[in-house]
């Protein structure tokens, strides 16, 4: 059983780094933030996999910091953030939302 | 892991290069704020997987959690002035070319020469190998609280600075109660902040023999606090002079160089305690330090010098 975990924690850092193209093309901040919530479960997971694979269970506490944290990040954005984002997007009703433009460069 | 090792950590290098440049050059600050948290998410990853779980978990605290609540908040300030075009920054600035690539670049290669001379098997032996005499028995916390114990002082004066300035700039905004109110934050503080308390506790006992220690506990209790502050309630001020928060806040940095000055007096070096009593003393450094990162956290998260007049209107949890 062992020599599937490492296959599972590949994959689930696939799966992250198909899931940043919500995060560059969103197209709202609630995308990008449920985004990076689903990063953080990802890597609570990855995380505990590495743990079984290396048998050093010190990891485990980083896993449970992981997941009392993007708690914090979640409320963080639902009280503070969003509301502050949509009201600058009321505010700029002429132009696109400020979450809306996809240019990097 | 073999192969699939190898898979892994190429898949975690991409996606850190992609969101550091993401973190740094996006143009909308919000995307920029979350590629940075979720740069810290991978970052504490990279260090599981380069076997260092004490980075890991300072990274996972600090990195990902409290400064990403940090900075998620210090949006609401800067968002109706939009994220600026770093495109135009680029093409109009010829000094970036002629002045800071070659700099930077020439700083990169001076670092990487003076890596390369390194001796080759480090301190990590020497660190070890006199851990009996350190009074703890995890070489990390040894190397933090006792061997390199300056470091970790100018560490905690850092923030202690931090706090010093940021409270400087003038009273907390009056945006620091909830913009949304909700009934589901009160309950989900309540129902979390024990759980905060008890784990910032558990990796404060966890880091005389373990990965753990103060900075990790110090930012789990400080993010337990912003959770609290989120949730509606009220920093706990009772006067102009902010009660006992200034005798916790710089208690940390006070107590490390009280034991260092009473170490350099009794006929040590600074920051030379006798072996008898080192592991009592570590103790009280460790607890004491880990109270003042947790309240600093929290007092540079306030954006501002707190008042009891300003926050009256404030709901009460």
């Amino acid at each position: 059983m062992n020599q599937v975990y490492p296959f599972l924690a590949a994959g689930l850092l696939l799966n992250i780094v198909v899931g940043l193209v919500r995060i560059l093309r969103g197209p709202t901040a609630a995308d990008r933030m449920l985004a990076a919530e689903m990063f953080a479960t990802s890597a609570i997971v990855i995380v505990l996999l590495l743990a079984f694979v290396t048998g050093s269970f010190a990891l485990v506490d980083v896993a449970l910091i992981f997941s009392l944290l993007a708690a914090l990040a979640c409320v963080t954005f639902v009280s503070r953030a969003w509301v502050a984002l949509e009201q600058a997007s009321d505010d700029a009703a002429s132009g696109p939302p400020p979450g809306d433009r996809g240019d990097t460069q | 892991m073999g192969l699939v090792g190898q898979v892994f950590d190429a898949l975690l290098a991409i996606a850190l290069v992609w969101l550091a440049w993401q973190a740094t050059r996006a143009a909308d600050l919000f995307r920029a704020v979350v590629s940075f948290i979720v740069f810290g998410l991978l970052m504490a990853v990279a260090w599981v997987r380069l076997e260092a779980p004490d980075i890991a978990l300072a990274e996972a605290a600090i990195g990902a959690g409290a400064t990403g609540a940090l900075l998620l908040s210090a949006l609401d300030r800067l968002a109706p002035r939009r994220g600026r075009s770093w495109a135009r920054v680029w093409r109009a600035d010829a000094r970036t070319w002629v002045l800071w690539v070659p700099a930077v670049m020439a700083l990169a290669g001076a670092l990487t020469a003076a890596a390369w001379q390194l001796p080759a098997p480090g301190l990590g032996a020497v660190a070890t190998g006199a851990l009996e005499q350190s009074g703890v028995d995890h070489a990390v916390t040894a190397v933090l609280l006792n061997f390199r114990a300056l470091d970790t002082l100018l560490e905690i004066g850092v923030l202690v600075l931090a706090a010093v300035a940021v409270w400087s700039m003038g009273p907390a905004p009056a945006a620091s109660a909830p913009v949304m109110p909700s009934p589901t934050l009160p309950m989900l503080g309540r129902t979390l902040f024990p759980v905060f308390v008890l784990v910032a506790a558990y990796l404060l006992w966890r880091g005389s023999h373990a990965p753990g220690g103060a900075f990790p506990a110090g930012a789990v209790l400080g993010a337990g606090g912003i959770l609290m502050l989120l949730a509606g309630a009220q920093p706990w001020i009772r006067s102009a002079e902010h009660g006992p928060w200034r005798a916790i806040l710089s208690a940390g940095f006070a107590v490390m160089l009280f034991a260092a000055i009473v170490g350099a007096l009794a006929g040590g070096a600074f920051f030379e305690y006798p072996a008898a009593i080192a592991s009592h003393a570590i103790l009280v450094l460790e607890v004491t330090a880990g109270m003042s990162i947790a309240l600093l956290l929290f007092a540079v998260y306030l954006r501002g010098e707190p008042h009891p007049a300003a926050d009256t209107d404030r709901q009460r949890c």
